[in-house]
Order: C-alpha cells, then structure tokens, then sequence
C-alpha cells in the first residue's frame, strides 16, 4: 500500500498551524439543487422551503432558500483540505451562525481563523480549534462556525 | 366531477408554530435513518470535505478503523433534519447551533434516531409576528448509545400575532 504520508498534505499537521492565523482557502463553490435539493433530502430534512420553487415564489424571498445545513457544511469543506486533511477525528462544532440567505446559483467561498491549539490526551496529535467564515459572491458574510479537530503531529506521522 | 377530489379534500398540515412550544416538552422523533456508505461518500465528495478517512477505506483501516468513517456532518445533518417536522419545518430560519459534541466516529450502516427537548422560548423584541425557540437534540445509535448532541435556535413565527406596540 501507498504510504500514509503520501496521500495527505505536508503543510497541515498540528505544527504548522499559528494561532492567531488566517487562511483564505483556493477554492470556491456554487450552490445549486445538487448541493442543496440532493443533501437536504438525504438528510430528511422536510422543510419544503429548500425543495418547492413554486410555493417558494409566493414567499417574502420570493426564490428557493438553501438550506443552512448545507451551506455551512460546504463552508466546513471547502475549508477542510487546508485544515482538518490531517485529523485523526472532528471532536466538534460552535458557534454556527447563520446571517445571509443562501439561494440556487449563489457562490461561497471560505476562510478559516486558527483560535487556539493545545496538547491531546495522546502524543501523536493535538487539537486545533478553527473559526471559519463563508462569504458569498458579493463578499457578504454567509455563515461562520468554530470546529474542533485532533489533528497529526508531524513529529510521529509525518516523513522524517 | 373532475374538481371533486379538491372539493373535498381536507388539508393535513406539517409543523409547529410558537405557541405549540413549551419549555421542557419532549419529542421522539419521526423515522430515524440508516446512513449507508454512499450517503457519507456523496455528501463528503459534494461538500469537498477533504479528509481521506472519509472516503478511502484502505487509508481508514490503516488509522485502525474497521470501514471508513462516516463524515460527522453528515450524521449531525441527519440528526437535525430528523427533528425539522417536530421544531422548525414551518416556523422560520435556522439562526444557530452551539455546543455540538461528536461522541465518537461511526461507520456506514449504523441507524440512528434523534430526540429533542424544549430548553427556552421567548418573543422576538423588535418583531410581534415572531419568537425564538431553544432546543437541545440529541442521536442515538441502535443501542441508545448517544452520537451527537447539539443546541440549536429558529425564529418561530406566531400562530396570533401580538399587537405592534
């Protein structure tokens, strides 16, 4: 098999992240009825509001709203290469806020805060906690959430 | 008579107003979900969550995991969206989640079911058509073991609005 260092980043093991820190992540997403009609079925969510453009267009929005699940859901991936690809486990969410709608064809991007690191119960990794941030196209913010991860030390699973 | 059927038809409605909410209230919710191996590598592929324990089964039993493990926001998706039509399918937006705890990791197949509690509901200050609910939501796996627990918030609107001041 592939060695396990190999198939993850070498630049986000728990030593490198710097508390204080502000990554604006490469890439971004448009939401459309794949990320928001698709997940907000597979989740049983049963608020037609994310799924019924006819009764949404007599409503005060006037359009489909994304469901606020999944748009911090791709706010927590689209940051989760640079962050969590190294984490043996996420331990845990905060904070989540959601303050703009999300509709059909809107785009979010992400950026990430590193807030604090400490040592684990294990000595192969430690905890980081993140805040990330998503902004839309207009760079208006969307949603933010604080995650918790335990991730890699480079120390013992990086290459020596 | 073609338009018979909508004559007679009698409306069955879905989801609580705020005056349906007290503190302390319980529900068991609606259905539970089994959560196969195809939900978890979807919803890790279209969210772009980027960790290869959620979508390489090789690298996650080299990390001592028996199959590869279900992306936790998935689970807290399901756990949520099970408690929509008891707390918020019709009441307003979802304002926020805190305090979220992921017990442990799970794997494909696992069935899980969500309980929720009443923890506070007060009116809206500056709005009389809404107030905002607290709960706290809990999932459980087959043998009631708990998986994830979280609070959250909505605006919920007034089945009777109060008069504006």
């Amino acid at each position: 098999m592939t060695k396990l260092s190999e198939l993850s980043g070498t630049d986000n093991y728990f030593e490198d992240f710097e508390v204080g820190a502000v990554m604006k992540h490469a890439r971004g997403k448009t939401i459309t009825p794949l990320e928001n009609v698709l997940i907000t079925n597979m989740v049983m969510n049963t608020a037609q509001g994310h799924f019924n453009v006819h009764a949404m267009e007599s409503s005060p929005w006037g359009h489909i709203l994304s469901y606020g699940g999944v748009n911090f859901s791709m706010v927590l991936g689209l940051s989760a290469q640079d962050c969590i690809e190294n984490a043996l486990e996420e331990l845990g969410l905060d904070n989540i806020k959601l303050s703009k709608p999300v509709t059909h064809g809107d785009t979010l991007y992400a950026y990430s805060e590193v807030l604090s690191k400490t040592d684990a119960g294990q000595a192969d990794a430690g905890i980081v906690i993140f805040r990330h941030y998503g902004v839309n196209q207009r760079d208006e913010l969307v949603a933010q959430v604080e995650r918790k991860a335990l991730i890699k030390r480079r120390s013992h699973w990086g290459d020596k | 008579m073609a338009d018979d059927f909508r004559a007679r038809a009698v409306l069955k409605p879905k989801g609580r107003l705020y005056e349906d909410f007290e503190v302390g209230q319980k529900f068991v919710h609606h259905w539970g979900r089994t959560i196969h191996e195809g939900d978890t590598t979807l919803f890790s592929s279209l969210t772009l969550a980027f960790n290869a324990l959620y979508f390489n089964r090789d690298f996650a039993k080299a990390h001592g995991h028996p199959d590869i493990v279900v992306n936790p926001h998935l689970l807290f998706n399901v756990v949520l969206g099970l408690s929509v039509e008891d707390c918020s399918e019709i009441g307003g937006p979802f304002l926020g989640v805190y305090d979220l705890v992921y017990d442990r990791p799970v794997y494909p197949g696992i069935t899980v079911t969500a309980k929720t509690e009443t923890l506070e509901k007060r009116l809206s200050s500056s709005d009389p058509k809404n107030g905002i609910v607290t709960w706290r939501t809990e999932g459980f796996d087959t043998d009631g073991k708990r998986i994830v627990g979280f609070r959250r918030s909505n605006i919920v609107r007034l089945r009777n609005p109060r008069e504006a001041a």
